[in-house]
């Protein structure tokens, strides 16, 4: 089956004065349909700069490089969402593709009523007032939020509230795709368990399609059927949270997984050093100042993404056949 | 555990409703209360600083009415007069009790703000009254005009950010900005008034009219009020429309406005709904505030357009020294003023509902 996103080649970076500097480097990947995609890294590694390619809210001086995304239409076409027309595309958005954006907190209007700007994009896709109201009452439901909310106005809610909204205004249209990022990050622990569950159950209900943005693998091990683990604006190893989780191939995986609290406590040695900015990303491997395994080859030549045994996919010279052999 | 918490957070909503009309009122009510002090405070200022000017008007008076008339000076007969003159005033008792009774009669009196020295003895208030709708109609109507030309093309410059025409609108405006207002208005007598003869540039109307319900004494009228209303318009509207750009510009970086778009939301409500909703509620701040720096330039401008308002009368009060008429005009001017902003600032709630917490 065919995936429902299909990013190949995308490319992002920041305007400078004279030139790009370039924040996503070739980014390609396949999102299937029905999956929570986690893409997890450490922050200011171009997750939010991923996320707002996708869905094309790059605002200067972020610009597009190059790349196609296409998403695959319920009728079986696909679209190239970088090449259509500004208007066909907002025809597709919260039809097809619907975002929650980073700072969900700050992306309600503060002076309308919450009524009102779930509604105003289900009456522009062409639903009467009271079928929009309707659908937003429903979309409320899905996250345990009342229909009484709709007459509040943002700052009478709670940050968890706020964030409940966003994803019912988000799934009000029963888009085929969500790209959610740092969902769950401003909230407390509790709060956040609960609007995970309820993001899998939409997920269930719904048939939705989730990428999932965020820099917390406790998150991602949850509730995501794969991740993508991204490092200094590439992805460096795709695979089965599963998989991944039990034996990570990537040196930089294996140090995130390390990184982690285990139950019984202790910490397994961390990552040294900090993430580069995309104004010093290193030649060759982009992780190579901080890799334990690094050698000669990953200094120059920057390693691809190779696909592995069963669906794994990784981007480190350990794990290229060719290097393997002239080893 | 998710229901819980959110009906709980909702159970609070029945009386949200009342708690907020409670707040509105309390609102309404301090800023009231405050309006008044600032009155107080206003009327208080203004009644010290003429009391302590040095030199005693009636003195400066007298020599005045004197020497215009050509007279010898007559020591004992002017000291007479003036002392009679200091009764009639109420200028013989301590300052503190001179001060009680002012406010007594201001408060308690009808306005009663004393006789005009010069002109005794009409009232000042009288001379107030007659010169008031001159200055009220050239500022309330130039400055809402400017207002609404300036939030307009504040909105469009900021919307078109990047584009060139917008560029250009910036700089301009900030050139006109900056331009004193006296200048403007010199400007517009010079070309539009004398080298071009456009428009009429002094006087209220026709020197041959008299005041009356017809067409031609009404379009005559209106026609005399161009350029002055125009010089404040080209100024303070200037200053409205970069306010205005600098609003719409920080409210488009705002989450919102992405989330907005990204809800495939045309332009133009993503412009009418978020962009320029939001940026409307600082610039009517903007316009209580602007309100008060504004009502000098009018007078200045009366005065260069010969026209019989508040300011012609503060300058003619004061080249005759005559401090209870200059007093009157600049309550008057702070009354105007100080209500103006309180009627902007309790129109504020309604636009903003975050207000209603924060006042
Ligand atoms: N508009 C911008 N102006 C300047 N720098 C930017 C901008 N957008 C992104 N960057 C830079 O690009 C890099 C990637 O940013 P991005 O927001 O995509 O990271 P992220 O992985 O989402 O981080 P976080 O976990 O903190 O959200 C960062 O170094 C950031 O500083
Ligand atoms: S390519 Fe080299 S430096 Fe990069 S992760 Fe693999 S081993 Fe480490
Ligand atoms: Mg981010």
């Amino acid at each position: 089956m065919p995936a429902l996103l299909e990013i190949r080649g995308l490319s992002a970076g920041l305007q400078g004065r004279r030139a790009i500097t370039q924040v996503i480097s070739q980014i390609d990947l396949d999102v299937q349909a029905g999956e929570i995609l986690g893409v997890v890294g450490e922050s200011g590694c171009g997750k939010s700069t991923l996320a707002t390619a996708i869905m094309r809210l790059l605002v200067p001086p972020q610009v597009l490089q190059s790349g196609s995304i296409r998403l695959r239409l319920a009728a079986g076409e696909t679209v190239d969402l970088l090449a259509i027309s500004e208007s066909e595309l907002r025809a597709l958005r919260w039809r097809h593709l619907s975002y929650i954006p980073q700072g969900s907190m700050n992306s309600l209007n503060p002076v309308l009523r919450v009524g009102r700007q779930m509604m105003d994009t289900l009456i522009q896709h062409g639903l009467t007032s009271g079928e929009a109201r309707a659908r937003a009452i429903e979309a409320l439901e899905l996250v345990n939020l009342e229909r009484k909310l709709l007459d509040s106005y943002p700052h009478e809610l709670s940050g968890g509230m706020r964030q409940r909204v966003i994803i019912a205004a988000a799934v009000s249209m029963r888009p085929a795709l969500i790209v959610a990022d740092e969902l769950t990050t401003a909230l407390d622990v509790v709060t956040q368990r609960q609007i995970l569950q309820e993001l899998a159950a939409i997920r269930d209900e719904l048939g939705a399609t989730i990428l999932l943005i965020t820099h917390d693998m406790g998150v991602v091990a949850q509730i995501a059927d794969r991740v993508a683990v991204m490092y200094a604006g590439k992805i460096a190893e795709l695979g089965s949270v599963h998989g991944i989780f039990e034996a990570p191939r990537h040196p930089y995986s294996q140090g995130l997984i390390g990184s982690i609290p285990r139950a019984s406590g202790q910490r397994v040695e961390g990552l040294p050093g900090e993430a580069p900015s995309p104004w010093n990303y290193p030649a060759g491997c982009r992780f190579h100042p901080r890799c334990p395994k690094v050698f000669d080859l990953c200094r120059e030549h920057a390693p691809e993404l190779m696909r592995q045994d069963s669906g794994r996919w990784a981007a480190c010279h350990l794990y290229d056949d060719e290097v393997a052999a002239h080893a | 555990m998710a229901t819980d918490s959110a009906t709980r957070a909702i159970k609070t909503d029945e009386n949200r409703d009342a708690a907020g009309r409670r707040e509105i009122y309390l609102y309404a009510l301090r800023r009231f209360g405050v309006y008044l002090f600032t009155l107080w405070a206003a009327i208080t200022v203004a009644f010290f600083i003429f009391r302590l000017v040095p030199g005693d008007p009636m003195n400066i008076l007298l020599g005045n009415l004197t020497r215009a008339e050509g007279r010898q000076r007559d020591k004992a007969a002017e000291e007479a007069i003036i002392a009679q003159y200091r009764q009639i005033f109420g200028m013989d008792d301590p300052l503190p009790i001179q001060y009680l009774n002012y406010l007594r009669k201001a408060v308690l009196g009808g306005l009663d703000l004393g006789p005009s020295f010069v002109e005794y003895p009409a009232q000042t208030k009288d001379l107030v009254f007659r010169r008031m709708p001159w200055t009220i109609g050239i500022f309330t109507t130039s400055v809402l005009l400017a207002w609404i030309a300036g939030t307009g093309l504040g909105a469009l410059i900021g919307w078109l950010q990047r584009s060139r025409l917008s560029r250009l609108a910036v700089v301009l405006s900030t050139l006109l900005q900056i331009t004193p207002v006296y200048l403007v208005a010199l400007a517009l007598i010079i070309y539009v008034g004398y080298s071009w003869r456009l428009l009429p540039a002094g006087g209220p109307y026709a020197r041959h009219l008299q005041p009356a319900w017809t067409w031609e004494f009404i379009s005559s009228l209106l026609t005399h009020a161009i350029l002055p209303m125009l010089s404040n318009i080209i100024v303070i509207g200037a200053g409205f429309t970069l306010g205005m750009r600098a609003l719409m510009i920080s409210v488009l970086g705002e989450d919102y406005l992405t989330f907005a778009r990204a809800k495939g939301l045309s332009p133009f409500t993503v412009l009418k709904d978020y962009a320029f909703r939001n940026a409307l509620i600082p610039q009517v701040t903007a316009l209580a505030i602007i309100v008060g720096a504004t009502l000098n330039g009018t007078f200045i401008i009366e005065v260069l357009f010969q026209l019989p308002g508040l300011g012609t009368l503060f300058v003619q009060a004061m080249g005759l020294r005559d401090f209870n008429t200059m007093q009157a005009v600049v309550l008057f001017s702070i009354f105007a003023v100080l209500t103006l902003t309180l009627i902007v600032d309790l129109a504020l709630p309604l636009l903003d509902p975050r207000v209603r917490r924060t006042a």
